[in-house]
Parts: structure tokens; sequence; C-alpha cells
């Protein structure tokens, strides 16, 4: 990194920083005022707050008629983003493996499959599983939203597990063989450890994914009992007569809060995932 | 040989499990929901016979004395009727000369059947006649009919003698439930709102991927490249956040930020402006803001390849260019440029395909408005089939919209396939146990 800003000295960054610095100040001021209105009381028509105040935080304590328990919403979201997770990693570190090392039929067409899957428009797939679930009877539970959110995020997982798969020496394999371990023992023993990165970044990205999921949830399982923090803010949100943006806020925050931990934490396993792309 | 294959069965079965169920079944069910006329009206699963007042109404153009039949009142005096009048405990003299003298025969109007119960020795009052003739009024109107077959006997003892192909157009106007149909693709092909949101999809990706999701994206990576790294990784950092953060707080945001009591809307009453709904005033207004959501997200993931790119540009290069008195701007073209063909190539397909897909960020900020000038097309197959203010949802339809969406992803996806050499990237297995 010092190389690199020994090659630009011939220039000044200042300008260049200024430029950038402008420009991200929709995005700061958005997110700082986030944090502060959950905190303070403005005069009205006024964007400077004169008082602290904790009164947008009682929907903790207090739940408002015809809403449910935040807590029982949040016990919910997190049912919902563990068993995503917990899926996700399973399945597709079992494919990935297959995908990259073994010798199954059609595993160029099964890749080429997963490929094409993750570019699906997930409309399309809402309708029909929509009248499916309706037809099963898993419409307005978390087992049934569970399953499809993490079919839809699957060939991402299966497409990275492949990619760090690939970069496991066939050494290390080799090796066990000759030792006399089955194909599975090797995987499970020394292939997996190798890849210990990978299921973590993995995991991590389902579980961002899942906590922010918003439309599945929505449609397939809006009922009181299963709602997850997005349906519950955006249903906050949509109701007309209890208009007050520091309280969204102060659900906002309290629900991006793993978000934003889990993010400064593990930033750089991220970047790299991010960098390989998700839907949107 | 054998082992390896068995093993590789087994341990990729849920996954193949998973995308039969939730992949390759829905869009089975997509195509065959997109040849039905399925709606909330017709049920999901099979409907029945009802002679409803519209179902009269489609019949009077094919059918119009019939359907005049229909709509009137019928009167049979039968069985049924008769058991129904003795329980009455009116005079009994009414049931035994009924069944007597006029046992099945069937009137065409209330005035008509009067006149002969009028007549019965008994000599009922007004009322008692009202009250018998109300018993045996068959009509077929608003009756509900499990079965095709139930409704054309009734049909047949009201006394209305059809032929088969007559049956069949009654049958077929009055059925509740869905049927085949190929309706959904011409509305697609004719209607003048669909031209309309196609219209819109094109400008919406159209624009989002030009001055977003690449040029912006090449902005951010070219400019946090010539940074020291802290700065850098800051903006990156910030860039990043509306990818991170769950989209109905993100948008949550942008309505603080364009609503009338939001922030654009305080900042500017400070100079007198009178606030208003910046996001939803005007269809250019609802654009730029829908662009610009959309843009903030999409501009992170070609931030982060066009970076890792440029990063990997050798580093002499740089070095040889400054020594001879390269300006940045010629760096950027002669240098970065050429060298992120393929990166921007691969964002520009990989783009298309999310923002063609995307639409929850207009779905909770303008929710296609104001009117439907921010309607795209996979908002609008949502819109028609799950989610809209009419509260008839059409799930053929939408089905059918939604197909369309599917054979252009897959169109384009197998074109994206070719171009960037999807065999390469199969290795054959090193290990043939």
């Amino acid at each position: 990194m010092s190389e690199k800003s020994k090659a630009s000295a011939n220039f000044s960054s200042i300008p260049v920083i200024a430029l950038l610095g402008l420009l991200s100040l929709p995005l700061v001021v958005m997110y700082a005022y986030l944090i502060l209105d959950t905190v303070t009381n403005s005069e009205p028509g006024s964007l400077v707050p004169n008082e602290f105040t904790l009164e947008h935080w009682k929907f903790l304590w207090e739940t408002r008629s015809g809403k449910s328990s935040i807590w029982l919403v949040t016990l919910n979201t997190f049912i919902f983003t563990c068993c995503i997770t917990g899926v996700i990693l399973l399945v597709s570190s079992m494919a990935g493996y297959v995908l990259s090392r073994l010798n199954v039929p059609a595993r160029g067409f099964f890749l080429a499959g997963v490929m094409v899957l993750h570019a699906f428009p997930s409309v399309t797939l809402i309708i029909s599983i929509f009248i499916v679930l309706q037809y099963i009877g898993l419409y307005n539970s978390l087992i049934g939203v569970i399953l499809v959110k993490a079919a839809i995020d699957m060939p991402l997982g299966i497409w990275l597990m492949k990619g760090f798969y690939d970069t496991v020496p066939w050494e290390i394999e080799m090796a066990g063989i000759v030792d006399g371990a089955s194909r599975f023992t090797v995987w499970r023993r020394l292939v997996l450890p190798q890849i210990k990165p990978a299921i973590m970044a993995l995991g991590l990205f389902s579980f961002l994914t899942g906590w922010s999921e918003f439309i599945l949830p929505q449609v397939l399982a809006p009922g009181s009992q299963v709602q997850v923090l997005s349906v519950y803010l955006a249903s906050l949100i949509a109701d007309d007569n209890n208009f007050d943006f520091a309280t969204f806020k102060a659900v906002g925050v309290f629900y991006v809060i793993p978000v934003l931990i889990l993010y400064v934490f593990f930033q750089k396993h991220l970047m790299n995932i991010y960098g390989g792309g998700t839907k949107g | 040989m054998r082992t390896s294959r068995t093993l590789g069965m087994v341990m990729i079965a849920p996954a193949a499990i998973m995308i039969f169920l939730f992949y390759l079944m829905p869009v089975v069910l997509t195509a065959i929901f997109a040849m039905t006329n399925m709606s909330t009206a017709t049920g999901i699963s099979g409907g029945a016979w009802q002679v409803t007042a519209s179902a009269v109404n489609r019949l009077k153009t094919t059918l119009p004395e019939l359907a005049n039949g229909i709509a009137e009142p019928r009167f049979v005096i039968d069985e049924d009727g008769l058991k129904e009048l003795e329980a009455l405990k009116l005079k009994p003299g009414f049931a035994t000369e009924l069944r007597a003298q006029h046992i099945g025969g069937v009137y065409p109007s209330r005035r008509e059947a009067e006149r002969d119960i009028k007549a019965l020795k008994d000599r009922p009052n007004t009322r008692e006649v009202k009250q018998i003739s109300d018993i045996f009024n068959r009509s077929v109107l608003n009756t509900r009919f499990e079965s095709r077959d139930a409704l054309m006997t009734s049909l047949d003892k009201l006394g209305f003698k059809l032929t088969p192909e007559q049956q069949q157009i009654v049958s077929d106007a009055t059925y509740t439930g869905w049927v085949w149909t190929s309706e959904n693709f011409s509305t697609i092909a004719n209607s003048p709102d669909m031209l309309q949101i196609l219209i819109n999809t094109g400008i919406y990706v159209a624009v989002t991927l030009t001055l977003f999701n690449v040029t912006y994206a090449l902005f951010l990576a070219v400019t946090t490249h010539y940074m020291p790294s802290n700065t850098a990784s800051v903006f990156r950092a910030i860039w990043l956040l509306p990818r991170i953060t769950p989209v109905v707080i993100y948008i949550l945001l942008w309505k603080w930020m364009t609503w009338d009591n939001g922030f654009i809307s305080l900042f500017l009453a400070q100079f007198g402006v009178p606030p208003k709904n910046y996001l939803l005033d005007s269809a250019y207004n609802a654009w730029f803001f829908v662009i610009l959501i959309n843009g903030f997200i999409g501009a992170s993931m070609g931030m982060l390849v066009f970076s890792s790119a440029i990063k990997a540009i050798p580093q002499t290069q740089f070095h040889a260019s400054e020594v001879d008195g390269a300006s940045r701007w010629q760096q950027i073209r002669y240098i970065i440029l050429p060298q992120l063909r393929w990166p921007i190539l691969f964002v520009t397909c990989y783009q298309t395909l999310s923002l063609l897909a995307s639409f929850q960020e207009i779905h909770l900020s303008t929710r296609g408005g104001p009117g439907k000038s921010t309607e795209v097309w996979s908002l609008a197959a949502f819109h028609t089939a799950l989610n809209n203010y009419t509260g008839n949802l059409e799930y053929g339809l939408g089905a059918a919209m939604a197909l369309v969406l599917v054979v252009v992803g897959l169109v384009l996806s197998l074109i994206y396939l070719r171009v960037f050499r999807y065999d390469t990237l199969i290795s054959k297995p090193l290990i043939e146990d």
C-alpha cells in the first residue's frame, strides 16, 4: 500500500478526497441521523436536536396493541436466520465438493445450471412458490420460508464453495487416499479444515442476507406469530395512523445492530464475497 | 470409480432436491399457471358452477332467450316442494290437490304459478298463495352446483331443453373455477400498459447500469486507488453500507431524506422553499430517486470488482508512466481502462440480470408510483400476482409476466456463459478411484 501512495507522488490526493467526500455526504448524513434521531428530540422544522431522550426506544418494553412483541419477532428472526445459515452451509459445502472434485455424471451441466439459477429473477419463483406452499400447507410457517430462502441463496453458496475447494491442493487428498482413507473421510477430516475461512465467509454472508431478507417472509409468512424484524418494521412504516420517523429509526437501529457488528469485525471476509456479487 | 461416484451422488442429493423443489418445479408451475386465468376470484383448486348475474350477462350475447329464462324465477310443482308444504301445516287440501292435479307442472313465471294455486278448492288467502308459491320456486339463479351434471339436471327439470353445444356454452359461462387460456400472453402483447412498463424497465436498467453500476463504480474504484489506503478503505466502507443495510431500513432512510417532513424539505425550508414529498410529487423526481436508491446499492459491487482488478495491475506500469510525466487522466485512459475491459463486461452482464429482477427497493419506496410511472416489469408481475389494492390477485397474468422474465434471464445467462468461456471453469478430477 505504501508503494501505491509513492506511485502517485506527482499528484496531491486532496482534491479527489474532497470530491468523493462531497459525493458521500448524503449517505453519511442519512446514517448519522439514523443513529442521532433515535436518542434525541428536535424542534419541529429543525434539524438540530435539542434534548436527549429514550422515549423512541420504548417499543422494547411496551408492546403496541395489534403488534407482536419485539422480542418474539427478534427470536423469530434469529431462528429464521440461523436455520438458513445452517442449511446453506451444509448443502453447499457438500455439493461444492462434489462439483469441484468428484466424478459424477452431468457435473458440467449441473455447474452451468447452478450458475444460470443464480441469475434467476426471484419474482418468478415467488409467485409459484406462494401457490405451492398454500397447497402443501407450509404457507405462513417459518419452515416453508426458511427452505425457500435457503434454496434461493444456495447457488451462490455452491459456486463459492466450489471455487474454494478448487484451491485446495490435490496432494492432500492423494496422501489421505494412499493412507487408506475413504473419499468421505478425506473430505471430512482433511479437506474441510482447509477451507475453514470459506465456511466462515459463507456463514457470515448467509447470516447477513437471512437477517436482511424482506420480500420472502412478507409474501410467504406474513402472520403475526411468524413475523420477522424486516416485516415488522415494514408494517410499522406502512401504518399511517402512527407515523413517527424517530420510532421507525429506533426499531431500525435495533434491527441493524447485529449487521453492523458483523460488518465491522469481518469486513475483509465480506468484501471478498460481495465482490463476487449478489443480487441487487 | 464406483465409490466416488456413489459418494458424489449422495453428497449432491440435498442440493439437487432443493433445486428441483424450489427452482425447477416453480418454473414449470409458472409456465403452467401462465396458461390459466387463475386469480383470487377463481381460486387455485377447482371451482363450481353458479348462475350469477354476470354469468347471465355473458350468456345474453350467445343464447339470449335462455339467458332471460334463467334469470326469471321458475316454478315447478314437485314432490320435494309438496312435502315441505305438508310440513307447513296449512290446510291439508292444498297439498293433496296440487299433488293430484298439477304434479310435474312447470311455470315460467310467478303469476302463472299463483293463478293455479289461487284456483285450488280450499281457497288459500293472498298471504298463503305467496307462501305456497315460494316453496315451489326452483330458480337456479345464484345456486351453487358442485358438478356440471347437477347444473344440467336441474336446468332440465326446469324445462330448458338444451343441445350438447348449448350445454357447453352454459357450462363455460357459469363455471367459477380457473380454465386454460392463452389470453395472458395476448394481454401482454397488446395492452398499452404493458408497453409503458416495458419502456420503464428499459430506462431503469439502462440508466442505473450506465450511470451507477458501471460509471460511478469505476469512478469510485479509480479515485480510491489514488488515495492513501486508510482513506480509501473508509470510502469503500461507506459505499458498501447501502448493500449491507437491510433493505427495509435503507428505504426508510431514503424516505426520511425525501418526504415532506424529511431532510431535504426541512433543509430547504431554511431558505423559504415550501416542503413537499420529493419522492412522489412528480414522475421525474420519482425516477431520479429510484435510480439513486438502486444505483447506490449497485455501485458497491462494481467498486469492489474494479478495485481488485486495478490492484492486479503491476505497479511498475504506474511508476514508468509517472517517470514519463503522464497525467492522471493519461494513466486512467491508457493503463487502467484497457486492463479493466473484462471486469467491466462482467459487471455489465451480471448487473443487467440483477436489475431486471430487482423490485424490492422500488416496491418499498414508490410502490411504482406516482400513478404507474415507476412500475417496472418484475414489480408489475409481483403487483399483479401477489400484492395490489383491488384485492383480485391475478396469478395467471402475473405468472405469464414472470415467465417472460425467466426466458429473458435464461437467454441472457446462456449468452454470458458463452462469452465468459464457461468450459474453462471445470477441471477434470485427478483421483480416479
